[in-house]
């Protein structure tokens, strides 16, 4: 979650949301979240789990990602 | 029941009393969704501004404000994390129970950093950015 907290400070072009998936039930079905973290790039699901910084920036900024 | 024990507090009263700019926590409230089957029948908005109240009494530069369905929030409540007041990008949806809490915590201090802390790699990279990117990371209380 920080990591991702880090990258919305640093760039303005980045937006970071935690979202508590048990309140907010028909997002996270819809993103499939069955495990968590789960994170999510412009609305697509991406994978679950933390990552080392230089790995998370790898793959938020691939072009694949969105 | 208090937010923190008095350790905890005491920590995090250490780390507000670092931050080198203000950071406001502006606090959305506004129809709920449905919880998932199981999740505690309170009032998450409620609880939610009694949260960062009380994170906002533990630093002289931490504030609160409240404001009911304010544009551009699609969830509630949803508290969003400003560095002087500004509106970065940073926000948690819902209530940061148990160890999100210290990701809400995390977030304040962040903010209230004058330089990102990622390195300086990672920083190049998002400066070199051509598109915006939507950060979600889905978690739940543990």
């Amino acid at each position: 979650m920080l990591l991702a907290y880090r990258c919305a400070l640093a760039s303005e072009r980045v937006t970071a949301t935690g979202i508590e998936a048990n309140e907010f039930p028909q997002l996270a079905q819809e993103m499939g979240v069955w495990a968590v973290p789960r994170i999510a790039v412009n609305g697509v699901p991406q994978w679950d789990g933390a990552v080392p910084e230089p790995e998370f920036l790898r793959r938020v900024t691939a072009p694949s990602s969105t | 029941m208090p937010l923190l024990s008095p350790d905890e507090e005491a920590k995090v009263r250490g780390w507000f009393a670092e931050l080198e700019r203000p950071v406001e926590l502006l606090v959305a409230v506004g129809p709920e969704e449905t919880p998932a089957a199981g999740a505690r029948d309170i009032d998450f908005g409620a609880e939610m501004v009694r949260m960062c109240e009380a994170l906002a009494e533990l630093g002289d530069r931490v504030t609160c404000h409240v404001e009911p369905e304010p544009d551009g929030f699609p969830r509630f409540p949803s508290v969003s994390i400003r560095p002087q007041g500004r509106d970065a990008g940073v926000r948690y949806d819902g209530l940061p129970w148990g160890y999100e809490l210290s990701s809400l915590v995390g977030a304040i201090v962040e903010a209230g950093r004058a330089e990102p802390t990622l390195r300086p790699e990672s920083r190049a990279a998002l400066q070199s950015l051509d598109r915006d990117l939507a950060l979600d990371v889905f978690v739940t209380p543990t």
